[in-house]
């Protein structure tokens, strides 16, 4: 039970410092790049860091299992 | 008896489990609805300035408020998780931090932003839509904030455990799709393109 709920605690941590690390890159790729193409660049990380929340924070898995089995 | 009290002292966690299949499927509903709005709203954005031009908005201020959203998404996805293992008191911790950071970004856009901006909702589409895209937005943040001072309200009150706790499940998944919803607001408001008046 302990041992789940780090690991739950740290995936989330995982998750976040990823999404920093994404936001800042699309900080000083939209600052700093005007290229046209930058927006297809930036329209592709922020549906990664989409993925990532709707996946691991919102847990949309849970809409796929039994009742029984969400918690 | 089906209120969130009632179920915590009566009622098995089977028809509590059952029900909350079926409102964890309304809730979703309801996201995948609002996000059809939210992708006009961006549609209209990229019709009107393409991969040009954006809102000659507030870089800094525009960071700043969005790593206080994505940090907010943080703290509510541990407060949900402390919930589900049984820890209440690390739940209202979290969820303290996750409505503070949530005001801030509501200050940030609306009390600074709209402040600073160089031109008003009445100065052309694009700020119009640069108005309502936010605005939109912040009354989506206000309202996930008004949730979870509910469930947080509750949660000090005891009505919720790591078994049933449906309201934290709700408010957690809520947040997380407002600070979604920015992921893509945020380029398209403040990086991409060369900024225009």
């Amino acid at each position: 039970m302990e041992d789940k709920k780090k690991q739950a605690l740290r995936l989330g941590t995982n998750v976040i410092l990823f999404l920093l690390a994404l936001t800042a890159a699309e900080f000083f790729i939209g600052a700093y790049l005007k290229i046209w193409w930058v927006g297809i660049i930036l329209l592709i990380i922020s549906t990664t860091k989409a993925v990532f929340v709707i996946r691991d924070y919102m847990h949309v898995s849970r809409l796929f299992v039994g009742e029984e089995e969400t918690h | 008896m089906s209120t969130e009290t009632g179920s915590l002292e009566n009622g098995s966690l089977v028809d509590y489990r059952y029900r909350e299949g079926n409102n964890r499927l309304g809730l979703w509903l309801f996201i995948i609805s609002d996000s059809f709005v939210f992708a006009g709203l961006l549609i209209s954005r990229y019709y009107l300035l393409g991969f040009n031009y954006h809102p000659d908005v507030n870089q800094i201020l525009g960071l700043a408020v969005t790593v206080m959203l994505l940090v907010s998404s943080y703290f509510m996805y541990r407060a949900e998780t402390l919930m589900k293992y049984g820890d209440v008191r690390g739940f209202i911790r979290n969820a303290s931090v996750t409505m503070v950071l949530g005001a801030l970004f509501l200050i940030g856009v609306v009390g600074l932003e709209w402040q600073i901006a160089p031109a008003g909702p009445n100065d052309g589409a694009v700020w119009s839509l640069f108005y309502t895209m936010t605005g939109f937005h912040a009354f989506h943040v206000l309202t996930g904030l008004i949730l979870l001072f509910i469930v947080w309200r509750k949660a000090r009150m005891g009505k919720y455990n790591a078994d049933r706790h449906w309201g934290v499940e709700a408010a957690a998944v809520y947040w997380h799709f407002v600070d979604v919803v920015w992921f893509f607001f945020y380029p398209a408001l403040y990086l991409v393109g060369r900024a225009v008046i």
